[in-house]
């Protein structure tokens, strides 16, 4: 059997390590193999790639040097920095845990989902960073690094292409060997500068006419926090072909540019041009739910499970909100379907255990709960124990629930609400001494970005109730 | 993420570690049965190729599945199968045959059935039809009525080069290259348009007329061969731009649908029209690995498959997600056959040959979690042991569980051994003082002892600043038990100032049996030799300090042997110290009353004669733990003196905090200008700089600088520090002899005003000591319930010290008047106060925000009037106070303001009281004297107060 075609075959069954194996050993007896070179270039890339629409993770950097901001101050409701200005009838804060930047907690984690920004450099600088809360200073820096030297791992003998001796204006005149080779220095090397280069040399070679070029140019453009040039090079693209992809990322750079607003109506453009795209209506749906605008978050939400009634984050989102406008048997209804369809992990189970309680479905309650302390891991033990105690406080059995948020401690030593709750119980108990003991460690442990566990009310007040927090996410 | 998983109606696994891709299975009525029903063909890449007809009874329990009957054919070639496809290839009959692709070899045969005579059925046989062999190797072939031939399939066999050659059944017809291939992607052919769709290397959909490959020959005439090396360029007719490459491409002809070609790509489903427009697309969130347009249910649109990495079955109309099942086997080909007993069923084929005909059914995939274990539940059992369980956890529970409970016994014991005498040869190195050549240094032995075998020990020695050593960390690799490790080190004096103690710390941190990290410290006090020398005493000098003794005096030179010096063989009554680089002290011993007396420039410089003074004399007197010696202090604080002290080390910390916002506001404008100048940069016109770039260095010089300031007021600060702590310790130790405390109260004190100055940008020690002094003015040292109201400031850098004077003030005076700092001690009687600082007081008259404390510090005004009053009568200078108006001249404006009289008052006493002290040479001051001589003018303002 010829190797190269075996190759391609492990390359279609996504079996990029064999089929890199095969390549490498043709090129070693024919390295002007362009055939098996291209291969193996896609062969690397598929074993990295993430779709570049998820990708978005802000860092320090890009949040506070960030030359692009429009106004200081912007309108109520047209900003993603300071939601809840909408006016929008919500569930208010003191019922839906918010994000360090105010942003209610989403049912669905994704990138950026968790962040918040920082006021100025120096508090941004001056913020420490735990393990949890780990934030990379620059996008550059965190992430994006990590899949570069995850794949200079794989390849011990160094680098498979040498960037640096590649003459771009000779590789960029040939459209069949450039497209692989870009998504290879994009995505595989991540070396953003050399991608820009060749995208350049490339959309000049077909005369400005392939909308692709101008997109991956936009790509470029937006990794390097040129966000301008991304949307006109998107705008450009549009002109020639209309492709999902485009609205995708023009409303990303949007979104990037703190212009939520645009962003839905490029999002609405797409839908126009094609209707029922469920990626274009999950971002509607997304920039609501950043704005607070809640029902109109679920109304998209709604149309996404119209085109595709498996969609997780969908039914997750409206299940969480049904669960903090107080429909939690809804919810539950959500949230048992998400079950069927073979989400299993603790977020799941705990969140169906905070519903069969609210909903005063009892005897599910403690077997769900069981359920996820069995599956979570050390992050979401913590938040499960909390919610546990919670139960707890609600069949008014103070003692186990004093029990469960020490076990939070004990597997989180970092979590705010439980050393709060722990001070509220010890008040009631008459133990000043203990409660201001750990009011002292909630302080200490507030002062570092809270991250997805929000805390309610304000410290330091007597009537400091114990706040409820939901974990609500899946991966 | 599926509802529902597929319903199984047949499955087989084919061969074994056989590998089958795309291509391998073909449903067809391939031995061209009279029923119609579609047999399954398989070809594996190990080159058997194998025909099932699947048959299941139905039985009670379900399908009765796979049944070796079901395999019609199983035939072994010597190559691998690429592809095997069914159509009208054979140019005798329009029946279907088979059409099989090796690498090099493209072979035809027909399938046919021989009923057979017993009751077992029929018998298959193959036939070869024809086969051709091919130049190239082969990738993938496609067939069609090429050139729109009735009744006839014609076979494209594309070559891994992307060569494309066409044989019209059993002869060749020509080969054609495609431009720019480079890696074949899938082929299909068109009939309606005649033409080829593939997507090529350079990802796009592109279309080639049958006509414009047939034509495009290099020399007309010439016989075609498929060995061709170049060719003419052949055009597509219309080509879309897809932005990836194509797992799969399909023709749609079903009657509802418009035609159109719908290609899968590998993140996006496109439609296209025949003209090579986009329809519709579907972006997809997993990695599909197959598809199947089936059929088209309503008009106009398209019901497909599509197969997915993610083990699930979606079936879409359009763009609409219709139902979505959970397969057993990630398919690389899923087609629809119908059977004799189910129509439309899905056959799917898995990478390792696993062969399915599943159905679409309601069954919930039901992923059934592990078990959790569950018991028969004893609930008067399981509260038994519950109420144990809680009982445990309260007689545990006031240990703090979140702090880890540790063991007191160490594994490593450090003794620290200090040399008695100096070392021979100073090992003092890198010495900043300036007038020192040299400085002695005395040598530290640490032993550290292990029980256990114990690795990397880190040893650190911390000396006082402006103490050194020539080592300060040791990292020994391992102690064995019998063997302790030893160190040496030098201590000296490095830098220019007054060390505030002389204490080296020693702390060894290492690695438990446990594992856990430990630290062990030890302390040891170093000999005074190394910051004083003896020098020859001076007569005059600022400060002096008094202290009584119950015992006779004695001979200086019998308690400092070792620091005599010059002095030695003198009368023993005055000996001089001098700190490296510092102040001389002078240490007097009266010859006849019972008292001792240091005297110098600077205050916080007699703290360490002091003590050691103190200390020597204790030892002299009290050998023997029995001994009553007793040291007593009845001068006046020196309060005054100590506030500069706060106020210098104040200033420098001020000036710190000033510093630094000047350099944050300079660094804050250093990123803006960079920020402007970044976005010029940028612009895509250039444009004029506007002296920004000056600038940016002027501010980057002002940086610089400001860096520089910093580190000055760094030094400054630390020397402030280290006086003002050296003035804490005497402070100190002069209110415990004066007020006689016991040592828990003792420790209160050194809590309360700390001689540790830690200052951090954002709490200081004047803040620090007045919230402690304030605290224990509102608890223990309380007079009313007013002063316990007193709301305590916030721990912010303070404007001013008056705030944190004032409160020490206080301390003092209810020190003073028998306050004790400890609860449940009986109350001492009031002794006389000397010096409440004028200064203080006046400031307060300034500061009139806290009422509750003007009633104190009138209190302290009156007890100082009063005892003015008491000690004038006793003078027999008698002036009645309440006679007096206080003068409005702020006596801040007046050089040495208050000092004077506690001056006056001190040396009259003492010298009514030590007149011998009088007779000795040195003590003719000129304070003394100019306190005379103001002694006159004060009683034009006698009181400043």
């Amino acid at each position: 059997m010829d190797p190269l075609f075996l190759a391609y075959s492990y390359f279609r069954r996504r079996k990029f390590k064999e089929c890199t194996d095969i390549c490498t050993t043709l090129l070693e007896k024919n390295p002007y193999d362009q055939a098996a070179w291209t291969l193996k270039t896609r062969a690397l890339t598929g074993q990295v790639y993430v779709d570049e629409v998820d990708v978005d993770e802000e860092g320090i950097a890009e949040m506070v040097m960030d030359d692009n901001a429009i106004a200081n101050v912007s309108r109520p409701g047209t900003s993603l920095r300071k939601p809840g200005t909408s006016g929008q009838a919500g569930p208010s804060p003191g019922v839906r845990p918010t994000s360090q930047s105010g942003r209610p907690l989403s049912g669905f984690v994704r990138p950026g989902t968790q962040g918040g920004r920082p006021g100025t450099m120096e508090q941004a600088i001056r913020t420490p960073r735990t393990a949890h809360t780990a934030r990379p200073v620059t996008s550059s820096s965190g992430r994006f690094v990590r899949l570069g030297t995850a794949s200079m791992l794989s390849t011990p003998d160094g680098p498979f292409i040498n960037l640096a001796r590649l003459n771009f204006s000779k590789y960029a005149a040939r459209p069949n060997l450039a497209k692989a080779l870009f998504e290879y220095i994009f995505h595989h090397e991540n070396d953003i500068r050399n991608a820009l280069e060749l995208a350049a040399l490339a959309t000049e070679a077909c005369q400005f006419k392939d909308w692709w070029w101008k997109v991956q140019l936009a790509k470029c453009y937006y990794r390097l926090g040129m966000y301008r040039d991304s949307e006109k090079q998107l705008k450009s693209a549009l002109k020639h072909q209309d492709m999902v992809d485009i609205f995708l990322y023009l409303g990303k750079v949007y979104v990037r540019l703190d212009q939520p607003l645009t962003a839905v109506e490029m999002y609405k453009q797409g839908l126009e041009k094609f209707p029922g795209e469920t990626t274009l209506l999950t971002g509607i749906a997304r920039i609501h739910e950043g704005l607070t605008e809640m029902d109109k978050a679920v109304k998209f939400y709604k149309d996404v499970l119209h085109f595709d009634n498996m969609h997780v984050e969908a039914i997750a989102c409206i299940a969480t909100h049904h669960f903090y406008t107080d429909q939690p048997e809804v919810a539950l209804k959500y949230y048992r379907r998400l079950l069927q369809m073979g989400v299993y992990n603790a977020e799941l189970f705990n969140n169906l255990g905070l519903c069969c309680f609210y909903a005063q479905q009892y005897d599910m309650t403690l077997t769900c709960f069981e359920r996820a302390l069995s599956l979570a891991d050390d992050q979401t033990l913590a938040d499960v124990w909390f919610n546990i105690g919670h139960v707890a406080l609600g069949i008014c059995d103070h003692n186990l629930a004093y029990q469960c948020f020490r076990l939070t401690l004990a597997s989180n030593n970092d979590h705010a609400e439980a050393y709060n709750n722990l001070g509220v119980l010890e008040l009631k108990r008459g133990h000043v001494e203990a409660r201001l003991a750990f009011q002292e460690f909630l302080l200490i442990s507030e002062r570092r970005p809270a991250g997805h566990r929000p805390t309610l009310g304000s410290v330091g007040t007597r009537t400091y109730e114990p706040t409820k927090s939901v974990a609500v996410r899946f991966l | 993420m599926s509802l529902f998983k597929t319903r199984e109606w047949w499955s087989t696994s084919v061969g074994e570690a056989e590998e089958f891709d795309h291509g391998c299975l073909c449903i067809a009525n391939i031995d061209n049965d009279v029923n119609g029903t579609d047999k399954i063909i398989l070809g594996s890449y190990h080159g058997i190729l194998r025909i099932y007809n699947p048959r299941p009874q139905k039985t009670e329990s379900g399908w009765s599945g796979y049944s070796p009957e079901d395999v019609v054919l199983e035939q072994a070639f010597q190559l691998p199968i690429l592809q095997v496809e069914a159509g009208r290839f054979s140019s005798g009959s329009e029946n279907l045959v088979l059409a099989i692709l090796h690498p090099r070899k493209l072979s035809v045969y027909s399938i046919s059935a021989i009923a057979g005579t017993v009751a077992h059925g029929s018998q298959y046989k193959c036939e070869g039809l024809y086969e051709h062999t091919l130049q190239r190797t082969a990738y993938k072939f496609c067939y069609g009525p090429f050139g729109g031939v009735k009744g006839k399939d014609f076979v494209c066999v594309q070559s891994m080069d992307g060569t494309l050659s066409i044989f019209e059944q059993e002869s060749f017809a020509f080969s054609r290259f495609l431009p720019g291939a480079l890696l074949p992607g899938p082929i299909k052919y068109v009939p309606r348009l005649d033409s080829f769709v593939t997507v090529s290397s350079s990802w796009q959909v592109e279309c080639y007329k049958y006509q414009v490959l047939a034509v495009a020959s290099d020399s007309a005439g010439k016989d075609e061969s498929q060995n061709i090396r170049s060719g003419k360029r052949v055009t597509f007719d219309w080509c879309f731009d897809t932005g990836e490459q194509a797992l799969d491409i399909a023709v749609i002809t079903f009657p509802q649908a418009p035609p159109s070609i719908l290609v899968l790509g590998e993140r996006n489903i496109f439609c296209l029209t025949e003209t090579g427009k986009l329809r519709y697309m579907k972006k997809l969130e997993y990695d599909p690995s197959c598809f199947h347009p089936y059929a088209s249910l309503s008009e106009g649109t398209i019901n497909y498959m599509v197969g997915t990495y993610t083990k699930s079955l979606l079936i879409y109309q359009d763009v609409t997600l219709k139902w979505a099942a959970k397969m057993e086997h990630i398919p690389v080909q899923v087609q629809v056959a119908n059977f004799k007993d189910l129509k439309s069923c899905t056959v799917t084929l898995s990478d390792s040959g696993h062969l399915e005909c599943v159905y679409l059914g309601t069954d919930p995939a039901i992923t059934v979690p592990p078990q959790v274990d569950s018991r028969e539940l004893n609930y008067s059992k399981m509260d038994a042991e519950m109420a144990q369980l809680q009982r445990k956890i309260k007689e545990k529970g006031h240990k703090a569980v979140i702090t880890p409970h540790r063991k007191t016994d160490e594994d490593l014991q450090l003794n620290v051994h200090i040399s008695p005498n100096l070392d021979d040869m100073s090992l003092a190195t890198g010495i900043d003082i300036p007038n020192e050549d040299s400085v002695p240094s005395v040598s530290i032995r640490i032993q550290l002892k292990s029980r256990l075998l114990i690795d990397n020990v880190k040893v650190e020695i911390h000396t006082p600043w402006p103490l050194a050593t020539n080592q300060s960390d040791y990292i020994i690799p391992s102690i064995e038990p019998n063997t302790p490790a030893e160190l040496f080190v030098s201590v000296f004096q490095r830098d220019n100032s007054l060390a505030a103690h002389l204490y080296v710390q020693i702390s060894a941190s290492y690695k438990s049996a446990t594992g856990g990290s430990r630290i062990i410290t030890a302390r040891a006090s170093l000999p005074s030799r190394l910051v004083l020398k003896p020098v020859l005493p001076v007569k005059s000098a600022i400060h002096k300090l008094t202290i009584d003794t119950n015992k006779p005096p004695v001979n200086l030179n019998d308690i400092f042997p070792d620091l005599l010096g010059e002095n030695a063989g003198g009368p023993g009554a005055a000996l001089g110290f001098q700190f490296f680089g510092g102040p001389v002290v002078t240490v007097l011993a009266s010859k006849t009353s019972q008292r001792y007396r240091l005297q110098c420039d600077r205050l916080e410089a007699m703290w360490i004669p002091l003590r050691e003074l103190v200390s020597r004399l204790n030892q002299h007197f009290n050998r023997g733990k029995y001994g009553d010696f007793k040291v007593s202090f009845d001068g006046s604080l020196p309060l005054q003196e100590y506030f500069e002290l706060v106020d210098a080390h104040f200033e420098c910390r001020m000036g710190a905090s000033k510093c630094l916002d000047m350099l944050d506001q300079r660094a804050s404008q250093f990123r803006v200008i960079q920020k402007r100048l970044l976005t010029r940069f940028k612009d895509k016109t250039p444009t004029p700089l506007q002296n920004l770039d000056t600038l940016l260095e002027g501010t980057f010089r002002q940086i610089l600088a400001l860096g520089d300031a910093v580190e000055q007021n760094q030094m400054a600060q630390a020397v402030s520090a280290n006086n003002l702590s050296s003035g804490t310790y005497l402070l100190n130790f002069l209110i415990r002899l004066w007020t006689d405390m016991t040592d828990d109260e003792f420790k209160v004190l050194e809590n309360s005003i700390s001689p540790v100055i830690s200052d951090s940008t954002e709490q200081g020690w004047q803040e620090m000591t007045d919230a402690a002094v304030t605290h224990l003015l509102r608890t223990v040292l309380a007079k009313s319930a007013k002063d316990a109201a007193v709301n305590p400031s916030p721990l912010a850098i303070p404007s001013d010290t008056g705030k944190v004077k004032k409160h020490i003030a206080l301390l003092c005076d209810r020190l003073g008047k028998g306050a004790r700092l400890v609860e449940g001690l009986s109350e001492k009687k009031e002794r006389t106060i000397r010096m409440p600082t004028p200064q203080t007081i006046v400031e307060d008259q300034e500061d009139q925000s806290m009422s509750g404390d003007t009633t104190a510090v009138d209190n302290v005004l009156n007890t100082h009037y009063r005892d003015k009053s008491k000690k004038k009568k006793r003078h027999g200078k008698s002036r009645n106070v309440d006679d007096l108006a206080p003068l409005g001249l702020p006596v801040l404006d007046r050089p040495n303001a208050g000092l004077n009289e506690l001056v006056d008052a001190k040396s009259q006493k003492i010298r009514s009281m030590v007149p011998d002290l009088d007779d000795m040479t040195m003590d003719d001051s000129p304070v003394v004297n100019g306190n005379k001589e103001q002694n006159g003018e004060r009683a034009d303002q006698p009181f400043a107060l």
